[in-house]
């Protein structure tokens, strides 16, 4: 293609692009809802839905990171997005940097579908004033072996045990670490730590590194680990990871200890730059109907915060039993904490 | 495409001299542009903005853009970071040995050979490196694992009992990934250097009498380290950002400070702090590549 050509084609679409845009408002254009969320939060069958009931178009951008959620919120001050889906410890920062607005729960009937467990999240509440809906759960469980363990470990306290010493893998996650520790130790709030149970929960972890064979990376990786053999014991990342052993034959059982376990809610927020807050509203209140918490239990095989019995259908019926994640005190001190333990030699 | 096509036209003089020069020179100040800014663009202002971050601090999990050492202050009075970062040096210097020692022999039985297998096997042993990273560090684990074939092998074998653990997730394990990894790195510059050693000196070697042993010890290593060590220093540069390889197959010893880099990101937001650890593993390779230039110079000169 000749340069001049190809710049009169870039003039002439610009041109069009300008004039559709000029004329679209004028051909009163259907109301546009833009959503941030992770896959499998906004499939197909119920947003084709949302859609065909008020007639709004969905535009869904997918975020693979807590990250780019924030990095994409702070860019435009939230102008960019209706609603987001986002996990509850991060709403402390989402509030502070006033990227979302509170959410009237009066004009979300379907609030009333919420099951007890996800009625008052403390972390997404502040002034009094809820900021989001809880939509999709689940924990951070452990994971075990059957051959090793006919019956499930009762306590977190299985991870120092020596007979499993070498045989135990644990996830490489800072605050994911220090939360269990700390419901181990019966700490009541785990997410606001004194100087005194920080340095008590360090001795605790320096100590189980003697146990842990390695700390692993995501997923897919704690996997193929534990599949590998040679392991009786995990700290998983989620439930999913349990189905995912089963399928590669190793016969694994799941369990939340009896103090507890770290819970996790991505829950559905509107941003404060949202150009229409009533359809965001109306947006969150689908997400409430009962059979998009069936749909997303039966295919992600995480909770749903509206359906019960879907939940129990993919065994997770343990939410009163898990500590939901909330912003720690200071993230950097945790960080640096782990990564202590980790460059820490020993034995 | 337009643009190269033009540019190479213009080189022709019977059409360069119908058109005005001011044109040409126009186009290929575009070209030079397109050239050296794009890469500089995609790379030198990501590296920038990455060196200011460092100078900036987080309150409150927020970005405060305001200029402070406060990051490169930390980064050396936190003996976490001070310490992981000369234990990744001392892994990747360790990496870069390894390589070099086995890459040389590798290397030099492959320049011993005669025609076409001498070229045939320099390939077979650089074909590792299109093979994905991530791959050939499953591929380790799956030779070391637990279950992995080096135990099957040996229990077969009668040698153990039971599978060990003494193969898998270690500082061994990761040197002994990490030199399979980087090996053909090594391989290629090696060889490259003994490519250079000129047949007449060893031919005069023999000639005034000198054994292989005395050759090889009196011309063909003294005029091929240089060339070596410049390839264990690129193999170093690449051991010192592998942050996955320890990950994976280091187990509780595998903590590098590519990850401590990691770490300061993601749920974290310390980005100004990852950055200045970031500048701090930069500069340190900014410097091994200063130091392998010298050498190269240095072996030229001579």
């Amino acid at each position: 293609m000749h340069r001049r050509d190809f710049m009169t084609g870039v003039t002439a679409g610009l041109a069009g692009l300008l004039l559709s845009s000029a004329t679209l408002p004028a051909t009163a254009a259907p109301k546009e809802l833009r959503v941030l969320t992770w896959e499998g939060y906004a499939d197909e069958p119920w947003v084709k839905a949302f859609e065909a009931k008020t007639g709004a178009k969905v535009k869904i951008t997918y975020t693979g990171s807590v990250d780019e959620i924030f990095a994409k919120m702070t860019a435009s001050k939230g102008e960019d997005f209706d609603v987001i889906a986002i996990e509850t410890s991060s709403y402390k920062r989402l509030t502070q940097e006033k990227l979302i607005q509170p959410v009237d729960l009066t004009k979300v009937p379907n609030a009333k579908n919420l099951l007890p467990a996800f009625r008052e999240v403390s972390a997404i509440v502040f002034d009094g004033k809820p900021y989001a809906v809880p939509f999709a759960w689940g924990s951070i469980p452990l994971i075990y072996d059957k051959k090793a363990f006919p019956q499930p470990p009762a306590s977190w306290s299985v991870l120092w045990d020596d007979k499993y010493k070498g045989r135990i893998i644990a996830m490489d996650d800072a605050n994911n670490a220090i939360v269990t520790t700390a419901l181990l130790l019966g700490y009541k709030d785990p997410f606001n730590l004194t100087d005194a149970q920080f340095a008590e929960i360090k001795a605790k972890l320096l100590d189980q590194k003697r146990y842990v064979s390695t700390y692993y990376a995501g997923f897919d990786d704690g996997v193929s680990i534990f599949a590998q053999g040679g392991v009786d014991l995990m700290m998983s990342m989620g439930e999913p990871q349990a189905p995912m052993l089963q399928k590669k034959g190793v016969d694994v059982g799941l369990t939340i200890p009896k103090e507890g376990a770290i819970g996790w809610i991505d829950c559905w927020a509107i941003s404060a730059g949202a150009r229409d807050p009533a359809l965001a509203l109306a947006f969150i209140d689908f997400m409430l109907e009962k059979q998009v918490g069936t749909y997303i239990s039966e295919k992600t095989g995480y909770g749903n915060t509206t359906n019960a019995d879907a939940n129990a259908a993919i065994g997770l019926t343990y939410a009163d039993k898990l500590v939901f994640l909330q912003a720690p005190e200071n993230f950097a001190r945790r960080i640096d904490l782990w990564n202590e333990i980790k460059a820490t030699p020993v034995e | 495409m337009t643009d190269l096509s033009l540019a190479a036209s213009g080189a022709d003089p019977a059409i360069a001299g119908a058109r005005a020069p001011h044109r040409r020179w126009l186009r290929r100040t575009a070209l030079r542009l397109a050239v050296y800014g794009v890469p500089a663009l995609l790379i030198l202002v990501p590296l920038a903005t990455f060196l200011v971050y460092s100078f900036w601090t987080t309150v409150d999990g927020r970005v405060v853009q305001s200029f402070t050492l406060a990051n490169y202050v930390d980064f050396l009075a936190k003996p976490v970071y001070r310490g992981v970062f000369t234990g990744t040096l001392w892994l990747a210097s360790i990496v870069a040995t390894t390589s070099l020692i086995f890459g040389y022999i590798i290397a030099y039985l492959v320049w011993r050979l005669e025609g076409r297998l001498r070229y045939f096997l320099l390939l077979l042993s650089v074909i590792p490196l299109a093979m994905n990273y991530i791959v050939k560090i499953y591929a380790m684990r799956n030779i070391l694992g637990y279950n992995g074939s080096l135990n099957w092998l040996l229990v077969h074998a009668g040698l153990i009992e039971a599978p060990s653990k003494l193969f898998i997730f270690n500082q061994t394990a990761v040197m002994i990934t990490m030199a399979v990894i980087y090996l053909p790195y090594a391989i290629l510059p090696i060889f490259l250097s003994l490519e250079r050693v000129s047949p007449s000196l060893l031919a005069a070697s023999a000639d005034l009498g000198g054994r292989p042993g005395q050759t090889f010890r009196n011309v063909v290593l003294p005029l091929s380290l240089p060339g070596s060590i410049v390839g264990a220093l690129f193999v170093m540069v690449l051991a010192l950002g592998d942050y996955l390889t320890p990950q994976m197959v280091g187990g509780n010893q595998g903590f590098t400070f590519g990850r401590a880099i990691w770490s300061q990101f993601g749920m974290a937001f310390n980005w100004p702090f990852g950055a200045a650890l970031a500048v701090v593993l930069l500069l340190s390779v900014v410097l091994i590549i200063l130091v392998a230039a010298a050498i190269s110079r240095h072996a030229r000169v001579k």
